[in-house]
């Protein structure tokens, strides 16, 4: 995972799509307000936080199908980290510990394939990555580890799925558009 | 100093940009790119800048003269051209890159910022000024760089008379002290006094103009700019725009302030006022894209309260940039789309595929619409909004960059669609020739003031 | 203090307390973080925004805890409760004390990071004004063409990148049309020192929280 493969150019643009993911999901808070809100008196709470994971993880794939190239996934997700930090995003400098690990989580999903297909088989490896990789963060950071089975099974059922719409079928999407417009390299070259 | 063009040829995408050109350049010396826009000009002031080919496309010929890091450009969207957060930062920033000793930095930023007349400037977020404070700003960074080459790309497309006649002086100023100064515009109207050597560009090759072609340029460019004779409106009927102390603001400045106007039903309004008056942001407050204070009112409804979703399929704005009109990505599919969510009984798919051909847009449903010519894109982006059919559209600069052919087949698409489906249209036009057979009404922006021009009509 | 050290601290802190159970390191940490706060004078608005951001994830999590999970674990409910608002605090001591040039200047000159990687990410964030203009206006576009653009329509995303792609190019242009080569040594208007005081503060804080990890419930 060579740095320097990154230029100015690509670092300013995935920056600037985090930053843009950042401002069209600020309508995602509300979602994630709502449903935690509703949630909350169930006891599955905590879920609020998996039902709108897939959307905070979305720069990662995005970038990963986008740039086609090692350490692309894990930067997008970072950058748009860092992004929302200078920002001064409400988890100011925590941002960039969640920031590293959905980016590492959603990276090992592109190695996992070795980088050499970008098609569905892909789609599947990140959001398994990431999902696993993620849940284990929150299993320390979140006290998932203490949570009642059935609530725990919801949450990752949950998050699962959330991660496979988002960053699986819409990154899917938004990337076959970018393709049809002939702005990124096709996946079958 | 001289840069010396010899035998260069570049190509973007396999289409030819530049072909085989020879120009030579002396210090000292202003020049100005003449040219419509997709004539090479711009590219040309890359590749001088050192930013071609590295940023795409193939080059073959020679440059000689141009050191790497001796020319600065500046860009024709100010808002981004900055990584920083004032101007202080920014000039910091470039001398920094240069690797300036850090006890000199002050004093060159100090010099630059005083040199451009934008030292009131220098801690306020760039941001937050306007896009001819912006361009001062950027003219400083060059100053401050000491470039020997400054290469500027339709650098006053936003900016308005005060800013621009400013950033001419500096730059003759700066031409005086034996820089070699570039500006490309494709309006060469404003430029006759600073006697510039003019340069014109077609379809990738360039020549020198003499005086005499030169001078024939400028008397165009001034005819094109005259003000149109227009009748003053005498309606009684109810307006579909009111304006009533309406006042428009960016950044805190007053950009334009309305005490009470009309702006009447099923006519064709001609919007004029030099550029950076604040006719767009105009554009972008009707259609609740920008705030604004005091009230206009739709059809008697505060435009502020209005719901979005209906309100945009009564009030149409055609964008600037044709890009930003479509949600697809073939041209197909910006039809259907319209064809489907259109209401504009006009425009039948037999009529939509006759206004095609006339448009020369025919056999190209599988074309991506962003690679398109600017001029294709545009006579797209009109012919999908006027399918969609609101009852009233706001044209921005709709006719830049379609040659008079073009502009005479639009209007014809326009008054036959008319004719069915009554339309009122708004018109921002910084041309006015071949305008005036078709409008009713000239608003006028200056001083920020709106006004309408032209005389009383006299009933016979 | 540093602002590259003051982030690895409070990265430090945050990563360590993540891993662990303690409710006495996690609200010392957290009234330090408070007493910075109350040294840099925040505006009202501010506090306003530390405190009730974080409410609800705090509240959803504290009843998941102690009311539906298994141990009805009062301490560690506190515990996850603390642990956010320390994250929070903490993470407002590095941004709301300096300014993001200062922190790219530093993370530039004390952490060594590439410029490109600094500058990079602080000219993306420089255009947040634009880009909220944008996205208003991508969907004020779909509108007059009949169509609602929602979170998960992906035609929203697709054309904010192409927006994204042009001004990526752009900018990265200009910024090297102002002199700025990846690689080439720069110098510093601003020279970013590190104190002694810099280096005891970061140990210092590093020692006391595994003291407290240690010795303290």
């Amino acid at each position: 995972m060579n740095k320097s493969h990154f230029g100015l150019r690509d670092v300013i643009l995935l920056a600037l799509i985090g930053i843009i993911f950042g401002v069209i999901y600020f309508a995602g808070d509300f979602v994630y307000n709502a449903v935690t809100l509703l949630l909350t008196p169930l006891g599955l709470g905590a879920a609020g936080n998996d039902f709108t994971m897939g959307l905070w993880c979305m720069a990662g794939p995005l970038a990963g199908f986008m740039l086609k190239r090692p350490g692309s996934a894990f930067l997008g997700e970072f950058l748009g980290a860092a992004g929302e930090m200078f920002l001064g995003g409400q988890w100011g400098a925590a941002n960039l510990i969640s920031g590293a690990v959905q980016g590492v989580a959603t990276e090992l999903g592109f190695t996992l394939v070795g980088y050499r297909f970008y098609n569905w088989v892909t789609i599947l490896s990140t959001t398994l990555t990431t999902t696993i990789v993620t849940f284990a963060w929150d299993w320390f950071r979140n006290g998932y580890s203490h949570f009642a089975l059935p609530i725990l099974l919801a949450c990752f059922a949950i998050r699962l799925i959330s991660m496979f719409l988002f960053c699986g079928v819409l990154v899917k999407l938004i990337t076959r558009l970018l393709e049809r417009a002939h702005v990124i390299p096709n996946a079958q070259v | 100093m001289e840069y010396r063009i010899h035998q260069l040829t570049f190509t973007y995408q396999e289409q030819p940009v530049l072909v085989d050109l020879e120009l030579t350049l002396n210090s000292g010396t202003l020049y100005l790119f003449s040219g419509r826009s997709g004539s090479g000009k711009s590219t040309l002031l890359k590749i001088l800048a050192g930013l071609l080919p590295r940023y795409g496309g193939n080059l073959h010929g020679e440059i000689t003269g141009a050191v790497p890091g001796s020319a600065a450009l500046m860009f024709q969207d100010p808002s981004l051209q900055f990584a920083l957060d004032t101007p202080r930062h920014e000039i910091e920033f470039a001398l920094e890159n240069l690797a300036t000793p850090p006890d000199k930095i002050p004093q060159r930023v100090a010099d630059a910022l005083n040199f451009c007349q934008a030292t009131h400037l220098a801690d306020r977020r760039l941001v937050t000024l306007s896009g001819g404070e912006q361009q001062l700003v950027a003219l400083a960074i060059i100053v401050a760089m000491d470039s020997q080459l400054i290469l500027l790309d339709e650098p006053f497309a936003s900016l308005d008379h005060n800013h621009r006649a400013q950033l001419l002086a500096r730059l003759v100023e700066l031409k005086n002290q034996g820089k070699t100064i570039i500006i490309a515009d494709h309006d060469l109207q404003g430029y006759r006094q600073y006697k510039p050597t003019v340069i014109a560009f077609e379809k990738g090759h360039c020549h020198v103009l003499t005086d005499q072609e030169a001078n024939r340029r400028f008397d165009q460019a001034d005819e094109l700019a005259k003000p149109l004779l227009a009748h003053l409106p005498d309606e009684n009927g109810a307006p579909l725009f009111s304006f009533d102390a309406f006042e428009l603001t960016t950044n805190g400045a007053t950009l334009l302030t309305i005490d009470k106007l009309k702006l009447f039903k099923d006519r064709i309004t001609l919007l004029t006022g030099e550029s950076g008056s604040g006719k767009t942001t105009l554009f972008k407050a009707l259609t609740k894209l920008h705030p604004y204070v005091g009230s206009v009112t739709h059809q008697g409804q505060e435009v502020r309260t209005i719901k979005a979703a209906p309100y945009a399929r009564q009030v149409g704005l055609v964008f600037q940039r044709a890009s930003n009109q479509y949600l697809n990505v073939t041209v197909n599919e910006e039809l259907e789309l319209s064809q489907k969510q259109g209401q504009n009984p006009f425009f039948t798919p037999v009529r939509v595929q006759m206004a095609l051909e006339k448009l020369g847009l025919a056999k190209m449903g599988e074309r991506v619409v962003y690679s398109l010519s600017g001029g294709q894109q545009k006579k797209l982006q009109l012919l999908v909004m006027l399918m969609m059919g609101q009852a009233t559209l706001l044209l921005d600069e709709p006719f830049a960059g379609l040659d008079n052919q073009s502009i005479d087949v639009v209007w014809q698409l326009i008054e036959q669609s008319r004719a069915v489906c009554p339309q009122t249209l708004i018109i921002i036009s910084h041309q006015s020739a071949g305008l005036a057979s078709h409008i009713d009404y000239r608003l006028h922006l200056a001083d920020h003031h709106l006004t309408y021009q032209g005389e009383q009509r006299h009933e016979s | 203090m540093n602002p590259s050290l003051q982030l690895l601290l409070v990265l430090w802190i945050s990563f360590e307390v993540s891993f662990t159970s303690r409710l006495t390191a996690n609200l010392v940490f957290l009234i330090l973080a408070i007493i910075v706060l109350l040294f840099h004078h925040l505006r009202f608005r501010q506090w306003l925004w530390l405190i009730c951001g974080p409410f609800l994830p705090a509240l959803a999590l504290f009843v998941t805890i102690v009311a539906y999970s298994p141990g009805h674990d009062l301490h560690f409910g506190l515990v996850l409760v603390s642990r956010i608002y320390l994250y929070v605090m903490a993470g407002a001591t590095v941004t709301f004390t300096t300014t993001p040039l200062k922190l790219a200047q530093s993370l530039e000159q004390t952490a060594h990071l590439p410029a490109k990687f600094a500058y990079g990410t602080l000219s993306a964030v420089n255009l947040l004004p634009k880009i909220k203009q944008e996205v208003t206006q991508i969907k004020a576009a779909a509108l007059m063409r009949g169509v609602t653009l929602h979170l998960w329509s992906p035609t929203l995303y697709f054309k904010a990148i192409l927006v994204a792609i042009n001004w990526s190019d752009q900018l990265a242009q200009a910024i090297e049309s102002h002199g700025f080569v990846e690689g080439h040594p720069r110098t510093a208007a601003h020279p970013i020192t590190v104190h002694w005081y810099d280096w005891v503060l970061l140990t210092s804080g590093i020692i006391i929280l595994q003291v407290l990890l240690i010795a303290f419930p």
